[in-house]
């Protein structure tokens, strides 16, 4: 059936995302706290974060652009994105953080910007996978209740 | 999806958000206000609290949160909050918090580093947890209040007992207060804590259940209140302030004839010590013992203190009792301070460095008075919880400084230890935690107040020179400093007993648990606590005392009649200067601290980081603190105004808190201090502490000591006035009020 087929991929491409690092267990969380009082509150949360975290990402580049010795103020702004990755459980992103932070703390700047260049790929790969996922998941309808629209 | 609520008014079950719970489904419903500058964080906090069935309140910044905490008294169970914020450090908001509100707060970071961790229990958190945050985490966040409100009661209970004589003489309700609070079981605990959070959060009299029918709730003289108080009698002229009169120009709703006429004694009793430092014979008069009622006073200032201190540093209750109780003996010497003593001791010390803080030549007496402390703080900064006490008292040192602006300086004291302020020296945050808890953090490490309890041998009988002296030296130099020690040791020793309060020793050793310290002790603690000054005198810089108060938690500044950090001068300006009317809201931290209740004195937070940095006389105070703690690197610490004032305020304070302190929690106990202080400065001020710099040095004392006058007068309004009806003058640094 169409829609246990569309079940089945929205499935799969949860399995694999977590599978190549993508989503980790805090993921989990968030679909827990999904119900009928919340019934999207995972998209929502997600769309949030893309939101949030583009724009420390575009400071971040800013920083880098103009003042890339001020290392204490990209550490703050990369803990802000890491603190946020982190809740919603994209961990290789969060990964990069720390990467990139690690670099800042050791003032390296040449680091710095190839780490950071790497955040900005995964947070768009991240974006874009997730975004496939959602668009699944809104044609399967609320996976997990027993309410379902009769197809 | 339910929306976020960003002030809730209703609770999530449509109750409103300050009635109370039905206990059967907690902890169902825990009103918890969750601060954090990421959105995504927030609303996924939210979501899993709400499915914890709490009662959620979001908040994306500090400042609007600690707004919000201030407007909604009495709202809140618990809060939440990340470290990492934009417009406010995290830390700083925990202490402020824990100054003026005297809530649980948990801390929460994607920095799981040790140094991250330990920031945050030096600060006074209840618990840090680790982003990414999960359900099973928050699920059992509840158990801080709880515990809270155990340990809240449970210093109730001990300083109940204690002071249960003094409280028979107050009006019933207090001893309502205890045995209600001996009760116990977190149900009862929780009820209690509902029932009087009503009554004694408030800070206008405002009762929202029919007090005759519970018990006759006590008037927290919040530092606002008093300040209205000062402010009416200052327009009706002191002599023909008559209660009647005050009553109808404060416009206070629910407040009684009864209430402002017992106020007013207070008051006056403290303007008359206060008024006095400037003779030496004055001066030495508390410590040579001159008068019983000096030191009646004193103790009461003491117990009161005591209780502020206890309340933010977490006085042990039992230090509370011993200071209580103890005789007040003015040979210092070497006193192993009993807790009372060493209140005694800080009271006069308190009064003489608020003289002293009125004026420095004063104040030299004062210091060299309240030098002797030194030794004495630091055993009592031992106090448990050196690094609550610290942290206190750097709140304190906040509070203070913010109450200074325009509040009493006396209050200074309390408000700086309240560090909610916004601390313009540095914001040193209530709660303690403010930057305040940072150094507090490393002072909480070295405090080791316990230590140096024993180590403060006032010597009574040399006090009063020391004092002098001792107080110039600090006041001169490192007005800051002597705060913080002072608040450190009063925090950490008042429940350290203040031994003797023999005048110049004070052995802040007392058994108070933390930062109960005696006025004197105070000062010197909060010297000792400092590191800065390891002589600092605590007493002297009652300005600074607040940093000491803060930082240490200076349990010993029971003795220490300096308010440390900023409680000091609060104590400074609320007592003695009383003209100066810039009653540092101390009362308010008073309040608190009497509020805090279950707090075992220990002036745990003493954030000596006091910004304020005042090493009031540190320098000179003889304070052996030897206790690393004092090293008090935080300049909050360092007594903000070396004015002695502090340090006798501080005693008063401390003796006060001491009462209250038994309920004071560790945290509030910072902040009593500084009520202490300040309660001390009202009390001892009758000079007036107007001195400007002092004021401006105390700016954060102010708010310290306003923080602690609430915490101190809120404590005194739960029994801590009991102590003694003179000494007790919760409101007196109201006047700062900075909040």
């Amino acid at each position: 059936m169409e829609y246990s087929n569309l079940r089945r991929q929205a499935a799969y491409m949860k399995k694999s995302l977590f599978d190549q690092g993508y989503l980790d267990e805090q993921f989990y969380q968030l679909e827990e706290l999904q119900d009928d009082v919340s019934p999207n509150f995972v998209e929502e949360v997600v769309t949030l974060f893309f939101r949030d975290s583009a724009r420390l990402i575009s400071n971040i580049e800013q920083a880098l652009d103009k003042c890339p010795q001020e290392f204490s103020k990209l550490n703050a702004f990369v803990h802000q994105l890491k603190g946020s990755t982190s809740s919603i459980g994209a961990s290789r992103l969060k990964n990069e953080c720390t990467r990139f932070r690690d670099y800042c703390d050791e003032e390296n700047l040449e680091g710095c910007l190839k780490s950071f260049q790497k955040l900005k790929r995964e947070h768009a790969v991240l974006r874009q996978k997730l975004e496939s996922y959602f668009q699944l998941l809104r044609q399967v309808g609320p996976v997990e209740k027993a309410t379902r629209p009769s197809m | 999806m339910e929306p976020s609520r960003a002030a809730a008014s209703t609770a999530s079950s449509g109750r409103p958000r300050n009635a109370l719970r039905p206990l059967s489904d907690f902890p169902a419903g825990l009103r918890v206000l969750v601060v954090d500058d990421d959105l995504t964080c927030l609303k996924i906090i939210d979501r899993m609290l709400r499915k914890c069935l709490y009662d959620v309140t979001v908040c994306s910044g500090a400042a609007a949160a600690l707004a919000m905490l201030r407007e909604k008294k009495g709202e809140f169970d618990l809060v939440l909050s990340d470290v990492y914020m934009p417009d406010m450090d995290g830390f700083k908001l925990l202490e402020h918090i824990g100054l003026e509100m005297d809530l649980p707060v948990i801390m929460m970071s994607a920095d799981d580093g040790k140094d991250a961790v330990m920031k945050g229990v030096t600060h006074g958190a209840c618990d840090y947890l680790i982003k990414p945050l999960s359900m099973e985490a928050l699920k059992n966040i509840w158990q801080h209040v709880v515990r809270k409100r155990r340990n809240e009661l449970k210093e109730l209970e001990h300083s109940g007992s204690a002071e249960e004589n003094d409280r028979k003489k107050r009006a019933p309700e207090e001893g309502d207060n205890a045995s209600s609070g001996n009760e116990g079981s977190w149900k009862n605990v929780k009820r209690r804590r509902d029932e009087e959070g009503e009554v004694v959060v408030q800070e206008e009299v405002e009762e929202r259940e029919d007090p005759s029918t519970l018990k006759k709730p006590r008037v927290v003289w919040s530092v606002d209140l008093h300040r209205q108080f000062v402010a009416a009698v200052n327009q009706l002229g002191v002599d023909k302030a008559v209660p009647k009169k005050i009553l109808e120009l404060m416009h206070v709703h629910g407040l009684t004839r009864e209430n402002v006429a017992s106020h007013l004694q207070k008051y006056r009793l403290y303007m008359r010590r206060v008024s006095v430092p400037q003779h030496q014979g004055r001066l030495d008069t508390p410590y040579t013992g001159s008068s019983e009622a000096t030191f009646r006073s004193v103790d009461s200032f003491d117990g009161f203190d005591l209780h502020s201190l206890a309340v933010s540093s977490q006085l042990s209750p039992q230090s509370l009792t011993t200071l209580h109780s103890a005789p007040r003996r003015v040979t210092n010497t070497s006193i192993g301070m009993s807790s009372v003593d060493q209140m005694g001791f800080f009271n006069s010390s308190a009064q003489i460095s608020n003289a002293s803080n009125i004026r420095p030549p004063l104040m030299q007496q004062i210091n060299k008075q309240q030098m002797n402390f030194p030794s004495g703080p630091s055993t009592s900064m031992e106090s448990r919880q050196l690094g609550q006490s610290q942290q206190l008292i750097q709140s304190y040192g906040n509070m203070g400084l913010q109450a200074s602006e325009g509040a009493s300086v006396l209050l200074n004291l309390p408000s700086l230890l309240r560090t909610s302020t916004s601390f313009p020296g540095g914001s040193i945050n209530a709660n303690l935690s403010n930057s305040s808890v940072m150094q507090m953090t490393h002072r909480g490490q070295q405090f080791s107040l316990s230590q140096q309890r024993n180590q403060i041998h006032a010597s009574m009988p040399q006090l009063p020179q020391t004092r002098g002296l001792i107080l110039n030296g600090i006041a001169g130099e490192h007005d800051s400093r002597l705060p913080t020690t002072i608040g450190q040791i009063l925090s950490n020793e008042v429940s350290s007993h203040i031994s003797g309060r023999s005048g110049s020793n004070m052995n802040v050793d007392t058994s108070l648990p933390g930062g109960y310290m005696n006025a004197s002790s105070y000062g010197a603690v909060s010297h000792a606590l400092y590191a800065d000054f390891p002589n600092s005198c605590m007493n002297e810089s009652t300005g600074s005392c607040y940093p000491l108060a803060r930082s240490v938690g200076a349990t010993s500044l029971t003795s220490t009649a300096m308010p440390p950090v900023g409680d000091v001068e609060a104590l400074g300006n609320s007592t003695g200067l009383r003209g100066a009317k810039d009653f540092v809201p101390n009362y308010d931290l008073f309040s608190e601290l009497h509020q805090s209740k279950s707090q075992d004195w220990k002036l745990q937070n003493i954030n000596v980081s006091y910004p304020s940095d005042q090493h009031l006389g540190s320098k000179q105070s003889n304070i052996a603190f030897g206790s690393p703690s004092l090293a008090h690197q935080d300049s909050s610490a360092t007594v903000k105004d070396g004015s002695s004032r502090n340090t006798r305020t501080v005693r008063k304070e401390i003796f006060s808190v001491r009462t209250e302190i038994g309920h004071e929690k560790g945290e509030r106990i910072a902040q009593r201090n500084r009520t202490i202080l300040v309660e001390n400065s009202v009390r001892l001020k009758s000079e007036g502490m107007s001195d400007p710099r002092y004021q401006d040095v105390l700016f954060d004392d102010n708010i310290i000591q306003n923080e602690l006058m609430n915490v101190v007068g809120k404590k005194q309004q739960e029994g801590v006035v009991q102590v003694d009806p003179e000494l007790n003058f919760d409101g007196y640094s109201l006047d700062n009020i900075p909040s």
